[in-house]
């Protein structure tokens, strides 16, 4: 089957993003498929190269990466809900006179029709709240 | 039918109560994260179809009650197969 997830979570203000983690891990075990994960709301957050974790907390940028790397996972984020939390490709923060972009190699800004057409064509929507 | 999901704790919010408001005959729920404190018992809770992450529930030292049935995270995804739509409750 096909999957959506929507992550509302940010990585370290609620558990909703390493809980979709976890679900995406064991849906793609299970033999599923994931069509997007998209980031709305401050689950852009997640899309941050900037975070700096400590060492003995969980880091998800990188294990959202690999997985991205490892089974070419579509993670989008919505790009007016990363604008106003500053979350900025290199290309937008030139175009909003920024002084630098932070969005994390394997992610990719994108609009709310990318959730759209993304639950138009899955199976299934998971939602993650904050 | 419908797979209700459920994340804030009981006390903390009216997540639990609105999806029971909602909840209908055949549907199921899933306790996540702090939604787990309602596995205990009590709450209001169906007596059936009614689940709860087992690694949550561990995680927080939370005891399941005997009408809540405790899952690993790949019965949740068989759970998403078999319901549609799957709803999420977390304000």
């Amino acid at each position: 089957m096909q999957f959506t997830l929507v992550v509302y979570g940010a990585p370290h203000s609620s558990e909703g993003a390493a809980t979709a983690l976890r679900f995406a891990r064991a849906l793609l075990q299970s033999g599923h498929a994931i069509y997007r994960v998209f980031f709305y709301s401050d689950g852009v957050h997640n899309g941050s190269a900037l975070a700096a974790p400590p060492q003995d907390e969980q880091d998800l940028l990188s294990q959202w990466q690999a997985l991205e790397r490892n089974h070419k996972l579509d993670l989008t984020i919505c790009i007016a809900a990363a604008q106003r939390r500053g979350v900025l490709s290199p290309s937008e923060a030139s175009r909003l006179e920024k002084t630098s972009g932070n969005l994390a190699d394997g992610f990719e800004l994108a609009g709310l029709g990318q959730l759209a057409e993304a639950s138009a064509v899955s199976d299934r929507v998971v939602t993650f709240g904050g | 039918m419908t797979l209700h999901i459920v994340n804030q704790s009981p006390y903390s919010g009216c997540a639990l109560s609105d999806c029971l408001d909602a909840i209908a005959e055949g549907d199921a729920l899933i306790l996540i994260e702090d939604g787990v404190y309602a596995a205990a018992g009590q709450h209001g809770l169906p007596e059936k179809q009614t689940f709860c992450l087992t690694a949550d529930a561990n995680a927080r030292g939370v005891s399941i009650a005997n009408s809540v049935e405790g899952i690993d995270e790949a019965r949740w995804v068989a759970l998403c197969t078999q319901h549609n739509p799957i709803v999420s409750w977390f304000k």
